[in-house]
């Protein structure tokens, strides 16, 4: 498969994230992370080919919620799809965006990702991802403490759960430095081991200060063909590839195919990237917990051994160290579901084009990757760029 | 006419969904749980090329693409390979609810089961420190059984030191 021409990012927007929006309905809401990208990319609703709309309807029980959103979206008579992969449904809608004006099937592309969880139930939701035959009476939401023992069973619970808690610090870090974030809690380093003890344990190891937030709040994503961006004189972030890797299973947690380094082997050998720590500049992942933030740094960075938790320990991964990761916080400071995914790549893409205000990275970036996680343990890879990619190599199938 | 100093009360629309719903279960996972029903038997499918255990079964083998028509009735009786103990007092969505907590969760790979096959389920157990890899556990059926999740009750960890029929009393 092969690509037309390039894509790129031109503009971003994201509601307010916040645990109860309750000043707003769900338009309402959409509307204002719309009006920001639209405003971002300096482009008006009519300069919008198509819209694409996600989120997970298991939380709010709304059917269609794409009509219900049409007034805060604008997608009236406009070309649109709704796309919902579970916790990488922003991220598949990125994918989607990407391959509708790369394909040049359309030049500008609108996706919106949002979630009001507290309109729903979040555990009641995701336990619906359980087989419907087996085990949904067993399912308890996303929580599961087998990432974390995993980390304690291979490097021993003192340096584990220092790793996790360190991780976890930072991501706080970088939260309290971007104003959009839900959880700004200003956790202190010295803290560390007291803040984890303190903090109620929810299964095993996992804790509450480990885990993402349940939060409220809406994405919105402007895609825009090379032509576009040229005339437009936009400022763009390329887009170089993207990869999906599934499971086969709804139902089993085991030690099986990581989905993370097939995902990263796949995508960083289509783009020439050998040295992923020095060949990107900056990761924002889609981290459901500490732990597995922790555990998935060495998968999707193709590391060995414990080079990932060198990498936390040395304060590599912090906004200004040689590698950060997640200057916005991540998925533990704001995790709006079916958004959390696009705030990722909106994240790197703000990165890119040096538009991320109080979180931009003190290092200049070429290359950023954005990840998705969801159903049970799928990955979702896109690689963005500042300079324009050559040529649209893609060797899927 | 009074003046108006706050904020207007904000209306909140609250409803209950409840839907009763009714699976199909297909041939392969039908079979599965009429035997568990009917014969508290263990039936996992077999990948005629690979070799690997699904449990539960499924029609094919995603990895090799084939059909998976092989039978093998695997014995209820496994070591802990990963297990959860879950002190969130979660409402389990499907009653209603508030679980009890802490409980615990275990994937157990069965005694000769090929491949990642891991049978999940929950562990009855008094004293967490027991709950570790490597713990031998057994399947304890539910005396009603209508061919679901719940016809397995939990897993139990095997005491090699009680003899069989005594435990009466309370365990300590």
């Amino acid at each position: 498969m092969s690509k037309n021409r390039n894509a790129a990012i031109i503009g971003s927007g994201m509601s307010e994230f916040s645990s109860h929006r309750e000043d707003v309905n769900q338009p309402e809401m959409i509307h204002e992370a719309v009006i920001e990208a639209l405003r971002d990319a300096d482009i008006a609703l009519e300069d919008v080919d198509c819209l694409l709309h996600g989120n997970m309807e298991l939380f709010e029980m709304v059917h269609q919620p794409d009509m219900w959103h049409v007034l805060g979206d604008g997608a009236r008579g406009k070309s649109g799809l709704r796309l919902t992969t579970g916790g990488t449904t922003g991220i598949t809608l990125a994918c989607a965006a990407d391959n509708l004006v790369a394909s040049g099937l359309h030049d500008v592309v609108l996706a919106i990702g949002f979630e009001k969880l507290q309109e729903g139930h979040t555990t009641g939701g995701i336990t619906n991802m359980a087989d419907p035959l087996w085990g949904r009476s067993l399912q308890t939401g996303a929580l599961t403490g087998t990432g974390a023992q995993k980390v304690i069973d291979e490097f021993g619970e003192e340096r584990a759960k220092l790793a996790a808690m360190k991780y976890r610090t930072i991501m706080d870090e970088h939260a309290m430095r971007n104003e959009k974030a839900h959880r700004r809690l200003r956790l202190e380093r010295q803290y560390i081991k007291e803040t984890a003890d303190n903090s109620p344990p929810l299964v095993g190891e996992l804790r509450m200060i480990h885990m993402c937030s349940q939060s409220d709040g809406a994405c919105a994503v402007v895609f825009a063909s090379e032509e576009k961006v040229r005339a437009l004189g936009a400022n763009p972030a390329w887009i170089v590839d993207h990869e999906t890797v599934h499971r086969e299973e709804t139902m089993v947690f085991g030690s099986m195919l990581s989905t993370q380094r097939a995902a990263a082997e796949r995508l960083f050998a289509r783009a020439g990237i050998a040295n992923p720590r020095g060949d990107i500049d900056v990761f924002e992942m889609y981290d459901p917990s500490a732990w597995w933030g922790v555990d998935w740094l060495r998968d999707f960075l193709l590391l060995e051994g414990d080079e990932h938790l060198k990498m936390i320990e040395n304060d590599e991964i912090v906004l200004d160290g040689p590698f950060p990761v997640n200057p916005s916080g991540g998925v533990i400071a704001s995790n709006p579901i079916g958004a959390t995914a696009l705030v990722r790549v909106a994240e790197a893409a703000m990165q890119v084009r040096g538009t991320a205000g109080a979180h931009q990275v003190s290092k200049p970036v070429r290359r950023a990757l954005a990840s998705g996680f969801g159903g049970t343990l799928w990955t979702v890879l896109m690689l963005l760029s500042k300079e324009k990619p050559e040529r649209r190599v893609n060797t899927h199938g | 006419m009074a003046e108006e100093t706050s904020v207007p009360e904000r209306i909140v629309s609250r409803q209950v969904l409840a839907i009763p719903q009714r699976f199909s279960t297909g041939p392969v996972m039908g079979r599965f749980l009429r035997e568990l029903r009917d014969h508290k038997r263990i039936m996992a499918n077999k990948c005629p090329k690979c070799g690997r255990h699904q449990l539960p079964p499924r029609e094919v083998c995603a990895v090799c693409h084939v059909e998976a028509t092989g039978w093998e009735e695997l014995p209820p009786e496994g070591a802990i390979r990963d297990f959860d103990v879950v002190y969130y007092a979660s409402p389990d969505p499907l009653t209603g609810e508030t679980r009890q907590v802490p409980y615990v969760l275990c994937w157990v790979d069965l005694d000769g089961t090929q491949g990642d096959a891991p049978l999940w389920h929950l562990l009855n157990v008094e004293n967490l420190a027991e709950v570790r890899r490597g713990v031998r556990v057994r399947v304890v059926f539910a005396d009603e059984r209508h061919g679901t999740t719940e016809d397995i009750r939990h897993f139990e960890i095997i005491r090699e030191e009680a003899s069989p029929g005594a435990g009466t009393g309370a365990e300590s």
